[in-house]
């Protein structure tokens, strides 16, 4: 069944290629084609027509009357250009060798069937199943060229040595891209049946930012990603094809090398409905974001990344996979012979940005005064007296000061920040295997002047050959993240960024700086609203350090036992340990009741955290071909998953020595531990059918079993098949058309992701202290430990995907696009519902519901542009998403829960029939008539009922870049979107309600008349104080002035690099020199909501999103790549 | 997977079967102390205290309906009374037997005490069908009418008392009354009493005999028997803890209480009172700036805001609005102040009341001079510095006798006074009785139509979750604002 010279062909093509015609003949038969790009003229036109002709023959009309000469070896078709016999005589004096070897992929891997020849000449061979190549070379210094499909040419001159290993590296460029898909198995992505893309390591690590997963806004089809404003150790969220689940969490899975790891955010969530079980930081007067699992990552380290957007892919990695893998592969294994070095700098310089739009035409004060006299109380209210030249006012103990307006509060308070990486990789390679060592540190400062982010990361790389038929490989990354100060957000009290956003708009913030402290050392009481810590004792005070090790990495070994057959075990676990301490409420801050006599107040928190993950795996892989059309896969494997986690943490209150903050010193001591600990154990096995090259079918079932279920509902089988078809194949006649693909796929995943451990019972908690009886003797105090009612019945959620696709590539791959249409339905959720608190309760965790994501999405690449110097390439990606809630616990329309209370005032809903996420909350009062009521006294009355105001979440995502490249100087910029989606903005809440906003301006005098009617249907006429008129917003609820469409259109990154290597080549030392200049951030093009950056704060949780609170400033960064090779 | 079960088996907190319920029912004790609605709207109604701010403050003060407030009964009553009083009754009565009679009957008199300061303050609510997350998976309760409600608790308050026996195992393990039956039957009893007195007005012929039925079961019978959470450092009370942090500068003694304890020369004002003389701001309410003497205090008005206030306060040639009367929150309203929740003092002047009915035999004037009596003994419980001596009271009663002729005024006069920082009490023999006689808040910015506030609003939670049934409660009572009146407020 091989393949030989009487191969017949059938060939019919009009003025093609010869490339093309080769890639027919490799399509059409078994047979590679191997010449080198400099001999043979590949763009060269033809017109073949032939019926069944033999090859040989075929192949003897192409080359006729050129000076190309072909030879068969074997599988091989090699094409050299026919010498002058004046140059063979010379060669025939060189001395012949023989050299032998192994050729590996990155992991260290065998290939088999590298085409292995002699440059320049048509000897060559092919390795075996083993990587296993022999070759006697017909020249001295001859040069042996490695080539494979999916991976990039290498070129290797023999020197003296016998032996030359050779890794080759995937190629990303190719035709043909080969994508890592579940279990970690390579596929051409033309074989795919369902939609993945691929990010490239330069997208991480050129436009940099403390957390990698945010430079890739923008940029990924499908992929919604949201820097949350929380400092730079801070949460990215990520959704991929929209939020699945009800309820909180959608993360993707995130899986280093093959193995999960943990991607718990530590991100701030108040007021989400519980159940996502996100720790978060939210006691002891601490609400800051600790970040995920992203952040400590090093981009450096990073090879490649693949994201499996849909369930299909996804569904061998089963119930965590529901939202999509982000895989990761780092690095293993240098690229050449011997040790290289490769080190880089990245410097960043962040300015903090100001969106306020505020009022500056009245100052300081309440109802329409000013401050006269010492200690005045109205510090966060700026409805006072209307600045005139002159005027003055006067301040906390007395202090007089101009009555004038003090713009850019923003730029005052905080600093630039500074990003410094700096990475070092050391690589070797050589016959048996190789590594990679980096070294990155990373300190990061962020803008809130005490806050910083530093990271160390090591990561090892390597792979030994232990036999002719078994390897080794392993990666094992460290990190070391210290997070000091990261910013209290996402609440109205005991946070700078509200109480700096809301200060009285005649504050000297030098003198507010300056009297932070009164003659006791405690804070200077500035406001009648205490909780608005001054945000300079909040700076000076407050304290927040987090310190992270984490240690995650895999080892496995794989053994080949037939040419098309291996097996492999594999051990990942990921294991950090997590300390944290954090005063929340400074002893003296104002806002706090007196310790009792004898102590100072404040708090304290201690707390260690430690998680493992452990992951055992198992995989058996057979590849094989049945004649010339037809190749088979089969995969079957096993995973065990272990998680434990746990908290050991003491809180305190009140301390007996001042100013020293430790658990021993508190007078009330609250300690707690608590433990988690899940399992789940899984089956899975894989099918891939492929015919003529053309037809793709592959097919899988997983069956998982989760600890965290009864054991009836404890073990559930779900299915995905996929199909793809290269019609390409059989529209020959269409020659715009590089490559056509269609696809299509159907999966299935089951799910315990929203299912805390012991979720199944009521558990209870003792109270610390003991409270005395009426005889005086202490006695316990008990309650359950949980405002969720339990449930014992819960069954796993369901999650079904359908997926149809069309990849197309036209004139030569200069219009390209990929395009997606996706229905994805997430159903027998479990989701934390709120109920009545009447129940005692606030939710319950119900398994119903179904959502149902229906969206497109779509990447187009464009090269106008394309030769030798100059390059030109546009990429557009698009996405829409709509979310719909089908059913709840019924499928009537209009049944709702809540899943989310805004930290000031205002619901997420979800709500059959309607898009998921429904912001909601009192609106104004209309008549029959739609007139708006007034109240008697001229005030806005509020609805009777909640009102809901649309959907939180964004329906359109995408993003442009357009790049350019001449010679060794690239350009490139991105502007992208988030459209379609609503916010109830509380920093326009509170600058409304503080006298700030510039809608309050109307009525300052003789006040605000509403236009209207009163509740007796009449005109209205009452004229209400402004102050009086606006402060509905809190006391009344009102919410609706404060809603607004959180869409954008932003100038994201520029991007301006050099290829300096040209430069630098002669010396000895450098092997490459590259600089890049970047931006992020650079500006707004449009936005609809005032006052703030539209993505300036977001919790982590999909139960409060679009509920806006004052974060952290949007920064601009500006910086400096640098990198060498050596 | 076998080990599975083993894996989701919590090693670490406890279970229902390992914690003792009375665990639960101390904590229900501890929480029957009131929330800060009291200070924002109850005390503020019965004009004894009020902020002039607004804001989150917003309330009584403006007659204005702020829900991020109105709701804080509600919350804090369901969440952590009802939710552990119905979780102890759900095990309770699980079982076919309860061994345990006598501290079923401690939880329901609890759950029975806060049910009624509930619908006191809402109306309708979730009662029948409440607290039984746990027990009966109801998620949505439905409100049953305030009617129902109250011939139901008088038949479970006389149920549960009656079924307290000494002779049943002791429960000497709670914190309210350390397991001494006697004094839970007068308490209950007295709860009984309460409920009675409650319903004079819309079903005077159940009040009597139910009043009557209390009183021959035996009430408290001194300042020993009160139902009282003695706060701690660990514990502390809620309106201290407001008053004494973000709020300490905000609220301020009514000048209609102040004006009346003065006109009598009541010595109780000097032991609640201080007022910072002179004081233009927060900051210089200091303890050492505080005055404690009677002829000294000047009580705020009604009916001004931040903008008003300060106007008023140079007309009364004080320094700022700091400079009113404060409650002393450094001894009466500090974080470790005793919360009363029902007194002997309040129960003498509730037989007093029915008395001067002729629902029970005895004498008015007795039982009114020993309601006056308790409460000004009461004081030494704040602090031995503001103790009233005994001669003291002597003299204010003889000073203030009882005039049979104008009895129930009088005695609802004191019982306002009885009832200072007892929110909801006050609040609610306020509306009954329409003692004292007040004059309706003059704000110019009111949601109000009616001349007093009657009833607090639902929860924004209720409206967003459990909306069918509030609906029917709304249909059932009138609407869901402070203007709709009570069951027993018609």
């Amino acid at each position: 069944n091989t393949s030989s010279a009487d191969t017949e062909i059938t060939l019919q093509l009009k003025n093609v290629s010869l490339e093309k015609v080769f890639q027919e003949i490799e399509s059409l038969t078994s047979f590679k084609v191997l010449y080198n790009d400099n001999q043979v003229n590949y763009n060269r036109k033809v017109s073949v027509s032939y019926v069944k002709a033999p090859l040989k023959g075929v192949l003897t009309d192409l080359f006729q009357d050129t000076s190309i000469t072909f030879e068969i070896l074997d599988t091989q078709i090699i094409l050299t250009r026919s010498l002058p016999s004046s140059i063979i005589k010379d060669t025939e004096a060189k001395v012949q060798q023989d050299i032998s070897g192994v050729v590996t992929d990155t992991n260290g891997m065998p290939l088999p069937g590298v085409s292995v020849v002699e440059k320049g000449t048509s000897n060559g061979t092919a390795t075996d199943f083993d990587g296993n190549y022999s070759l006697a070379t017909q020249n001295a210094n001859a040069v042996l060229v490695f080539s494979s499909i999916g991976f990039a040419t290498k070129e290797v001159s023999v020197n003296q040595s016998a032996t030359i290993n050779v890794q080759l590296v995937e190629d990303s460029e190719a035709l043909d891209e080969v994508v890592v898909t579940a279990l970690g198995i390579k596929q051409e992505t033309r074989k795919l049946g369902y939609s993945v893309a691929k990010v490239d390591a330069e997208e991480v690590n050129v436009n940099r930012s403390s957390n990698f997963m945010n430079t890739l806004q923008g940029k990924v089809a499908g992929v919604n990603v949201s820097a949350l404003g929380t400092g730079p150790g801070g949460s990215s969220k990520v959704r991929i094809r929209g939020q699945s689940s009800i309820s909180g969490t959608n993360n993707p899975l995130i899986v280093v090398n093959g193995v999960p790891i943990d991607n718990t955010s530590f991100g701030t969530n108040i007021g989400s409905s519980g159940g996502s079980g996100e720790p978060g930081t939210s006691s002891g007067g601490v609400y800051s974001d600790g970040g995920d699992g992203f952040s400590s990552i090093n981009p450096d380290d990073i090879e490649s990344m693949t994201i499996l957007k849909g369930a299909t892919g996804a569904a061998l990695y089963g119930s965590r996979a529901k939202d999509g893998v982000i895989m990761i592969t780092t690095k293993t294994r240098g690229t050449g012979q011997g040790i290289g070095v490769n080190y880089t700098l990245s410097i960043a310089n962040q300015t903090p940005l100001d969106f306020t739009d505020y009022q500056y035409e009245y100052g300081q004060g309440e109802n329409g005064v000013r401050p006269t006299s010492a200690n005045p109380t109205s510090g966060q209210w700026s409805f006072g007296e209307r600045f005139q030249p002159g005027m003055t006012q006067i301040l906390f103990d007395g202090v007089e000061v101009p009555y004038e307006p003090v713009y850019d509060r923003i730029k005052e308070f905080y600093r630039n920040g500074l990003d410094i990486t700096n990475s070092i990789g050391l690589s070797g390679n050589s016959e048996k295997g190789g590594f990679n060592l980096s070294l990155s540190n990373l300190e990061s400062k962020g803008i809130t002047p005490n806050n910083e982010f530093k990271r160390i990361n090591v990561g090892l790389g390597a792979s030994y050959l232990l036999s002719k038929n078994l390897s080794f490989t392993t990666n094992i990354n460290y990190s070391n993240e210290e997070n000091t100060n990261p910013p209290n957000v996402g609440q109205q009290d005991n946070t700078i960024p509200v109480a700096l956003f809301n200060m009285a708009n005649s504050m000297p913030l030098d003198l507010l700086d300056q009297k932070k402290f009164d003659e006791n050392g405690n804070e200077f009481v500035y406001s009648r609203f205490r909780n608005r810590t001054n945000p300079y004792f909040t700076l000076s005070e407050q304290f927040n350090n987090i310190e992270r090790d984490r240690i995650f990495g895999n080892a496995s070994l794989k053994y080949n036992f037939l040419p098309w057959l291996f097996g492999q075990v594999r051990v990942g676990q990921d294991y950090w340990s997590r300390d944290q301490e954090y005063n929340g409420y400074p002893t003296g801050q104002a806002s706090r009741p007196p310790a009792p006599e004898g102590f100072v107040n404040g708090t304290y928190t201690q707390e260690v955290r430690r998680f493992r993950e452990t992951n055992v795996d198992f995989l058996l892989s057979a590849d094989k071909d049945f004649g010339d059309d037809f190749s088979l896969g089969v995969n079957f494997g096993g995973n065990k998953m272990r998680r434990q986690a746990d908290v050991y943490q003491t809180n305190v209150t009140d301390f007996i020595i001042r100013d020293l903050y430790t658990v021993q010193n508190g007078r009330i001591k609250n300690p707690n531990y608590s433990f988690a600990d899940r399992s789940t154990n899984s089956l899975y096995g894989a099918l891939n059918l492929s015919f003529k090259d053309t037809y793709f079918l592959s097919a899988t079932a997983r069956n998982d079993w989760f600890s965290t279920l009864s054991s009836e509902n404890r073990g559930i089988l779900y299915p995905s098949v996929s199909a793809s078809y290269v019609f390409s194949n059989a529209l020959d006649n269409m020659e715009w058309l590089t490559f056509g693909k269609l696809r299509a796929a159907y999966a299935e995943v089951g799910s315990d992701t929203d299912v805390l451990p012991y979720s199944d019972a009521l558990f209870y908690n003792i109270n610390a202290n003991l409270f005395a009886n009426s005889n005086g003797q202490f006695q316990p105090v008990g309650a359950p430990n949980t405002n969720t009612l339990p449930n014992p019945n819960l069954r796993p959620m369901r999650v079904s995907e359908t997926e149809f696709g069309l990849d197309l590539r036209m004139f030569n791959s200069r219009v390209n696009l990929d395009l997606s249409v996706y229905r994805k339905s997430t159903f027998d959720q479990i989701i934390p519902a709120q109920i009545s608190n009447a129940s005692g309760f606030l939710s319950t965790l119900i398994n119903s519901g179904e959502n149902r994501n229906q969206g497109v999405e779509a990447l187009l690449t464009l090269v106008p542009i394309q030769n030798e110097d100059i390059r030109y390439d546009i990429t557009l990606n698009a996405s829409y998403n709509k979310t719909k809630v089908v059913s709840l616990l019924t499928d009537t329309p209009g049944e709702s829960i809540v899943v989310g209370t805004h930290a000031f005032n205002g619901f997420l809903y979800q709500v059959v029939g309607e898009e998921i996420g429904q912001l909601a909350g009192f609106g104004y009062k209309f008549d029959e008539q739609g007139r708006q009521i007034f109240a008697d006294d001229g005030r806005p009355l509020r609805s009777d009922d909640i009102v809901f105001f649309g959907s939180a979440l964004p329906k359109w995502v995408g993003g442009i870049t357009n790049s350019f490249r001449y010679k060794n100087f690239n350009a490139s910029f991105l502007i992208d979107f988030k459209l379609g989606g609503k916010m109830i903005s509380g920093t326009n809440f509170n600058a409304t309600r503080h006298g700030l906003h510039k809608m309050t301006l109307e009525g300052r005098e003789g006040g605000v008349i509403g236009d209207g009617v009163n509740q007796a249907g009449q005109p209205n006429t009452v004229a209400t104080p402004a102050q009086t008129y606006w402060e509905v917003v809190r006391s009344q609820q009102l919410i609706e002035p404060i809603v607004y469409d959180s869409g954008y259109w932003k100038f994201r990154q520029l991007n301006l690099g050099y290829d300096l290597t040209d430069l630098v080549q002669d010396s000895t030392f450098f092997q490459g020199l590259t600089v890049s200049l970047f931006a992020n951030n650079l500006f707004i093009i449009k936005k609809w909501v005032p006052n703030i950056d539209p993505d300036s704060f977001g919790y982590s949780s999909d139960n409060v999103s679009g509920l806006e609170s004052t974060g952290v400033p949007t920064t601009r960064s500006i910086g400096l790549n640098l990198n060498c090779k050596f | 997977d076998k080990n599975f079960d083993e894996i989701n088996t919590n090693n670490v907190d406890p279970t229902s079967e390992s914690v003792d319920p009375i665990f639960l029912l101390n904590n229900a004790i501890i929480n029957t102390s009131f929330s800060n609605a009291q200070l924002i709207y109850d005390l503020g109604v019965v004009q004894q205290i009020i902020s002039p701010n607004s804001g989150v403050l917003t309330g009584a003060n403006y007659n204005q309906d702020n829900r991020d407030v109105t709701d804080d009964h509600w919350v804090k009553y369901y969440e952590n009374v009802i939710k552990n009083t119905g979780d102890i009754l759900g095990q309770l009565q699980a079982e076919d037997a309860p061994d345990r009679p006598n501290l079923l009957q401690m939880t329901r008199l609890v759950q029975a005490l806060t049910f009624m300061i509930l619908t006191d303050e809402y109306g309708d609510i979730p009662y029948s069908e409440a607290g039984k997350g746990v027990s009966d998976q109801i998620v949505l309760p439905a409100y049953d009418s305030q009617e129902a409600i109250y011939a139901d608790l008088i038949n479970e308050v006389k149920e549960a008392t009656a079924g307290l026996s000494a002779s049943a195992p002791s429960e000497n393990g709670e914190v309210l009354y350390s397991g001494d039956i006697a004094k839970w039957k007068k308490f209950g009893n007295s709860l009984l009493l309460r409920l009675g007195m409650h319903i004079s007005e819309v079903n005077p012929t159940l009040a009597e005999q139910t009043v009557s039925d209390a009183f021959e079961a035996g009430l408290m019978e001194s300042n020993e028997d009160n139902y009282v959470i003695r706060h701690d450092n660990n514990f502390t009370n809620n309106a201290g803890s407001l008053l004494n942090s973000t709020e300490a500068n905000n609220f301020y003694m009514v000048s209609t209480f102040v004006d009346f304890l003065s006109s009598t020369n009541d010595p109780r004002l000097q032991s609640l009172a201080l007022r910072f003389v002179g004081a233009t701001s927060g900051p210089e309410q200091t303890v050492e700036a505080g005055v404690k003497d009677a002829e000294e205090q000047v009580g705020m008005p009604m009916g001004y805001d931040n903008g008003t206030i300060g106007g008023v306060a140079s007309d009364l040639g004080l320094a700022s609005f700091y400079d009113f009367t404060q409650v002393d929150r450094f001894l009466v309203a500090k974080q470790t102040a005793p919360m009363y929740i029902i007194t002997y003092s309040q129960t003498q002047l509730l037989l007093a009341e029915a008395a001067t009915r002729g629902w029970i035999g005895g004498d008015a004037e007795t039982f009114y001079n020993e309601g006056v009596r308790a409460h000004m003994q009461l004081m030494a419980s704040y602090d031995e510095s503001v103790a009233i001596m005994e001669e003291e009271i002597d003299t204010y009663l003889t000073e203030n006798p009882f005039d049979t002729a104008n009895a129930l005024e009088q005695i609802g006069n004191q019982y306002w006074i009885s009832c200072f920082l007892n929110g909801p009490e006050a609040f609610a023999n306020f509306r009954r009785t329409g003692f004292p006689d007040l004059d309706s808040n003059p704000y110019p910015a009111q949601d109000i139509s009616t001349e007093f506030i009657n009833r607090l609003t639902y929860p924004n939670s209720e409206v967003a979750t459990n909306n069918e049934n509030l609906g029917a409660a709304v249909s059932r009572m009138g609407a869901d604002n402070l203007d709709t009146n009570v069951w027993w407020d018609q």
